[in-house]
């Protein structure tokens, strides 16, 4: 592990013992722009189920109704029903932690008021006794991670140690993970051996605010190879709700009900041009939709009568049955719902993650990019990195997206490289359970982190150059 | 010729007259803009040159910052306000520093961070030490691969370039660096390029990278997909030698995995700033593919008035009847 890391324990070896004893406890916190994922580490190596298990997911979000209530944190899932003109307000912009007097009150709400944070999973109640394993995502500016810093040791002083994975960032957790069985390796996992991470994984985590390509060696980011899409998740719902807009109905306001519809109807095409062209001649023909066809209806979500929104094949004679009426013998239900027709908009707007040009964007799409964060890499390393790519981030659930990523990345990858691309059991949650491991391996796990009382008698200066590395 | 031109900015919302923008001297992708041949050259045959005019470039800013928004409208959520006896119970916990105080009530979005951020970077303060800190393994990077091909050298000294203007202030010192480096260090490149010279004859590099990197490939019963050399690879104790390993036809020139002195000052560099991060054009020059602005399909005809796509003439009427006439 010859990693900047090792330059600090001679210094820390000069100090007592002591203080780099960390707390047992470890509170893994994910914190991503759409949902927190959290829970503590368990404190056994145990399967990947059961640590899961342990993960709950949390909105990161404020929410104000129609009805101008605030709902913050973890009550989103359970205390709003009707979605309907729904406002967001998040904390994490642009995939970074930047207002915290929002998240402030959303952690406070989720982990450690002890009113309201009834899951015990994820309720923190002695922060002194616990170590925080925080992500955050590549390339933070240094003031938002002072920011960080500052917060969560001065605030709810996470006592007796902390670690905020500066260093660590999102992506790099996922090396923690188990990635041999993933790739279909035949190496079977020693359950006695340390937890270590890959030596060598191309981390593709295409969230909520961006896309990120990340080469991490032995655990550790290679800084100068992070490349950054600025398309994520919240550009394709926007993207969607633009388009059904200007077709059909407005939809502007419509933020959640959109993400739903792109969440169940959208997929990346492996054949764009033959797609396009299917679509057209269905809505020239005006055929019953066949099985296999794009087009489909998407029933929007009535709220008061507490339905959900549903897809179905499409039904081109929908319209005309229902200026009949009653006539046609469709039931009220059916004629008091109503239908968002899908057609080229399920494909075309998970399209901009592969060609940003469509919308005028003057970005390579996800092949090239990581082909751009090699470029910068030692020509050595490409064949380890193109032969683990791993696809993490809600993006990586939409259907068709491994598949064009692996064909496209096959054909401008050099010729004598194999190219494996795999998605993560839990996309979502592959982070959060990667740092789980790394907390089971204390000894690394002490390498990173820094205590309460370091920061007290060094400050947040001393912690931002010790989490870089450089102290 | 005198005459005004908006230029691009990243406002979300679209503003009448004009904008100021920052002036950063010569930019030859706006020089190549500025009409040569006629007045109305540059708006007529917008999107032909390859280059976008400036209305354009506008709109797509304005287009992708509308992209970016959580919410359709502006809206404020105020975080609610706690009861006095909710606010008591902190219970244990000491109160609240300075510091926190100062950072609950800042209002700054991530645009002011990143443009202090940008300010500083201007300032040549923010990574000072790091660039030089990249210079130096690029130096060595160079050094090392020098030898076996110039093209690698060239895009990690491009990357190293490119990624920021501090650090291409700091030329000088860094290809003093890079030259002390190499002159320092004669004999360390030499021993490279010399072990590479005699273990290329023998595919030794490929196996002992597919050995570091993935040593479970060796195993699997299934690697029927990994490439030749993998599966030349296999029997590594146990290579057998001939004398046609030397032929130029099989010799292997798989680059070999960087030392361990190159992979830890890499582990060492620091972050790269923000806008260094972003992925760079795609490098193939592919035309942009239009849409019908109506109904998605291909865009094959372009409304002569205000350059909207459509896709054929029923597209094309609704939108001459509804919408044409949108300034773009």
């Amino acid at each position: 592990m010859g990693t900047a890391k090792t330059r600090a324990p001679p210094k820390a070896a000069t100090e007592p013992k002591v203080t780099r004893q960390i707390p047992q406890k470890t509170f893994v916190l994910d914190n991503g722009a759409y949902a927190i994922k959290a829970g503590y580490a368990p404190e056994l190596p145990s399967s990947d189920e059961a640590a899961l298990s342990a993960c709950s997911s949390v909105p990161n979000a404020l929410v104000k109704t129609r009805d101008n209530r605030v709902v913050i944190g973890a009550q989103i899932t359970t205390n709003v029903s009707d979605w309907n003109e729904a406002m967001f307000r998040r904390p994490v912009e642009k995939g970074y932690l930047v207002n915290w007097e929002a998240e402030k009150e959303i952690w406070e709400q989720s982990f450690f008021d002890e009113k309201t944070a009834r899951n015990k999973n994820t309720r923190v109640a002695s922060p002194e006794e616990t170590t925080l394993v925080l992500t955050e995502a590549p390339n933070t500016l240094p003031t938002l991670q002072r920011n960080t810093d500052e917060m969560v040791m001065e605030e709810w002083g996470f006592g007796g140690s902390i670690l905020i994975c500066h260093s660590i960032e999102g992506p790099t957790l996922n090396a923690w993970n188990e990635i041999h069985t993933l790739f279909g390796d035949s190496i079977t996992p020693n359950p006695d051996s340390v937890i270590a991470p890959a030596d060598c994984l191309l981390v593709v985590d295409s969230g909520y605010s961006h896309t990120t390509v990340t080469p991490v060696y032995k655990g550790q980011a290679l800084q100068r190879g992070i490349r950054r899409l600025d398309i994520g998740g919240k550009h394709l719902t926007n993207y969607l709700k633009e388009i059904v807009s200007m077709r059909q109905y407005n939809m502007v306001d419509e933020t959640y009900i959109m993400n739903e519809v792109k969440e169940s109807a959208c997929f990346v095409s492996n054949d764009f041009a033959g797609d396009m062209e299917r679509t057209w001649q269905a809505g020239r023909k005006r055929q019953a939709g066949s099985e296999e066809g794009v087009v489909v209806d998407f029933v929007l979500p009535d709220p008061n009568a507490g339905k959900k929104g549903f897809m179905r094949p499409h039904d081109p004679l929908l319209h005309a049955k229902k200026k009949k009426g009653a006539l046609s013998g469709l039931s009220a239900e059916v004629l008091s719902e109503d239908v968002l027709v899908l057609g080229n908009e399920r494909f075309t707007v998970p399209e901009l993650l592969f060609t940003p040009k469509d919308i005028g964007m003057k970005q390579a799409g996800v092949p090239e990019i990581i082909i751009q964060s090699l470029s910068a890499l030692p020509p050595g390393l490409h064949a380890a990195f193109l032969a683990n790519v791993l696809v993490v981030g809600g993006n990586a659930l939409i259907p068709g997206f491994m598949e064009r990523l692996e064909t496209e990345l096959r054909q401008i990858a050099s010729a004598e490289c194999v190219v494996r691309v795999r998605r993560a059991h839990d996309p979502i949650r592959s982070a959060w359970l990667g740092a789980s491991r790394l907390a089971n391996n204390r000894e690394e796990l002490s390498k990173v982190a820094i205590t309460r009382q370091e920061y007290q008698e060094h400050g947040s200066t001393w912690a931002g150059r010790r989490f870089a590395g450089t102290v | 010729m005198f005459r005004v031109e908006l230029l691009p900015d990243s406002s979300s919302v679209a503003t009448p007259g004009y904008t100021y923008v920052a002036d950063r001297g010569f930019n030859p992708a706006q020089a190549a803009m500025a009409p040569t041949l006629g007045r109305k050259r540059g708006i007529r045959d917008a999107g032909k040159g390859g280059d976008v005019s400036s209305r354009q470039a506008n709109a797509i800013m304005r287009h992708l910052a509308e992209l970016d928004r959580e919410n359709q409208r502006d809206v404020q959520i105020p975080v609610p306000v706690k009861q006095a006896k909710e606010a008591g119970s902190r219970g244990t916990r000491a109160k609240t520093t300075s510091n926190v105080r100062r950072i609950l009530q800042s209002q700054k979005t991530f645009r002011n961070h990143l443009d202090d951020e940008e300010a500083a970077l201007a300032m040549g303060t923010g990574v000072g030490s790091g660039s030089g800190g990249g210079a130096n393994v690029n130096a060595i990077l160079q050094a090392k691969t020098g030898g076996a091909g110039g093209k690698t050298g060239k895009v990690a000294a491009a990357a190293g370039s490119g990624s920021s203007a501090a650090a291409r202030r700091s030329s000088t010192p860094a290809t003093a660096s890079s030259s002390a480096a190499r002159r320092k260090r004669p004999s360390a490149a030499a021993a490279a390029t010399t072990t590479t010279a005699t273990s290329t004859p023998t595919p030794a590099p490929s196996v002992s990278e597919t050995a570091d990197t993935h040593p479970e490939a060796e195993t699997s019963p299934d690697n029927n997909n990994h490439n030749d050399e993998a599966a030349d690879a296999e029997p590594k104790p146990k290579l057998i030698k001939t004398e046609h390993d030397n032929h130029p036809l099989l010799r292997s020139y798989a680059p070999s995995a960087p030392s361990d002195r190159i992979m830890q000052l890499l582990l060492a560099e620091p972050p790269l700033p923000y806008n260094a991060a972003r992925a760079a054009p795609p490098s193939s020059s592919q035309p942009p593919r239009h849409f019908c602005c109506l109904c998605g399909y291909w865009g094959k005809i372009r409304c002569k008035t205000c350059h909207l796509r459509t896709c054929g003439l029923d597209c094309y009427k609704v939108h001459e009847d509804s919408r044409c006439g949108a300034f773009f």
